[in-house]
């Protein structure tokens, strides 16, 4: 029971004919609605709800907000009286509020980001189906993507004045909505300052991410994939698509996960990432990073850090 | 003679250039109108000029020109640019391509790496040291 997965991402962009081409040529999602207001929902062949990302139409990139899928109605009411007796007010949307999608229980982070949990949203399948299926579809486009998979959001740190906002969500995910620490980087003089977490509530090794930036924001949404094959494939891809690539195929050194991180039409940095990484379980022992280790923790190859993937976000 | 390799009569490229000079250094580069300012300016060969999102979202190539004509390659973030400051000639660089010659500054966090001062605002160490 509990938080099973994430569920879906709903994000601005600026041009919508050039947003909706970018996810259904680059990564092969296939759009399942378009709404009254222009918002369109799409999802990846391998997933068996009817949409993961939802794009609106605005004159500003960035995230509207992220929702988590939890296994039982039930868990909704257990879930909204934990978050208000730790002090974080909540609504609980009604069904259809979001087309297709069931009671959401909606509220911020510490760190200002909107969440929403849900548990209903209309089942209509995986492209290959349940009975005998095949291994992929006929009609895979793009890069394939099986599912979405995780994604991570920038958080206020200002040791000066005292805030850090990785530190609070981190608290708060794992002590209210039972999540479990994967990986963390420390910083400061006695190593003690959480600047960035991975957590996780799937076997996975991250469902969400926190990394410090100067303000909050949404820093990437990511996409499965299963191979290196696959990732080669995919920047060859977004070459043709002439995509603007933020960080081309290599290893993370966190999360062991081979990965390419690239923008959409509007600025939203999109990646694609392939292997398991590893068994995440809660009684895996956490992996720590240390300051100086960065570079080498999100690019293994090169140990070095990209001054863009740090500082550029939407 | 006999007919060599066959080369076909296609231009490679074709686009005219115009001279852009970023006023605060008085370094002029040129820009074909095929291209935005930024790809341009990335030409400089300046280590650390932050090229962001190049999709007009992230905000970090924010320019204001100061003479010339420019226009438009796709949509700017609100979030980054208003609708003020862009009648005053604010725009960000990614998302424009010059119409004749331009005079532009550089401002916010671009403006600290072209002109060698560190942008404050997250620790990435020196932007061409060595971490092993």
């Amino acid at each position: 029971m509990g938080v099973m997965r994430i569920g879906h991402i709903s994000i601005k962009v600026m041009d919508m004919a050039a947003a909706v081409k970018h996810y259904e040529n680059v990564l092969g999602m296939k759009t399942t609605h378009k709404d009254a207001q222009g918002n369109v929902y799409l999802k990846c062949w391998d997933e068996w709800d009817k949409f993961s990302v939802i794009l609106t139409p605005s004159d500003q990139a960035g995230l509207n907000h992220v929702a988590y899928k939890v296994e039982f109605d039930a868990d909704l009411d257990a879930l909204q009286k934990r978050v208000e007796d730790y002090g974080i007010e909540t609504e609980m949307a009604p069904a259809e509020t979001l087309p297709f999608v069931g009671r959401m229980l909606t509220f911020n982070l510490p760190s200002g980001h909107q969440m929403r949990l849900y548990a209903k949203k209309e089942y209509v399948g995986t492209d290959v189906g349940t009975m005998n299926p095949d291994p992929w579809p006929d009609d895979i486009r793009g890069a394939g993507a099986h599912w979405l998979d995780h994604c991570l959001l920038m958080c206020e740190m200002n040791p000066e004045q005292g805030i850090n906002k990785v530190a609070e969500n981190t608290q708060f995910m794992m002590e209210v909505l039972d999540f479990y620490l994967a990986e963390q980087v420390v910083v400061g003089p006695n190593q003690n300052i959480q600047a960035a977490t991975w957590l996780f509530r799937s076997s996975t090794p991250h469902d969400i991410a926190f990394v410090a930036g100067p303000r909050m924001g949404l820093h990437h949404f990511a996409f499965f994939l299963d191979s290196w094959h696959d990732v080669l494939k995919a920047a060859d891809i977004m070459a043709k698509n002439k995509v603007r690539i933020d960080v081309a195929p290599t290893r993370h050194g966190i999360t062991r996960g081979e990965t390419i991180y690239f923008f959409d039409p509007s600025g939203n940095r999109n990646e694609t990432f392939a292997g398991l990484g590893y068994l995440a379980q809660p009684d895996r022992p956490v992996t720590t990073w240390g300051e100086e280790f960065l570079g080498r923790g999100i690019f293994y190859h090169t140990g070095e850090l990209n001054a863009a993937f740090t500082e550029v976000y939407t | 003679m006999g007919t060599a390799n066959q080369i076909d009569n296609v231009p490679a490229s074709a686009c005219s250039k115009h001279a852009i000079r970023l006023l605060q250094t008085g370094e002029t580069y040129m820009c074909g109108s095929a291209e935005t300012l930024l790809q341009g300016m990335a030409r400089i060969g300046r280590k650390g000029i932050p090229a962001g999102c190049l999709n007009g979202g992230c905000g970090v190539c924010k320019v204001v020109i100061r003479s010339g004509s420019v226009t438009k390659t796709g949509a700017m973030s609100r979030a980054h640019v208003s609708e003020q400051e862009e009648a005053q000639g604010v725009v960000l660089a990614c998302r424009v391509a010059p119409l004749g010659d331009i005079d532009l500054e550089v401002m916010g966090c671009m403006k600290k790496t072209v002109l060698n001062v560190q942008c404050g605002a997250v620790q990435t160490g020196e932007p061409s040291g060595i971490s092993k």
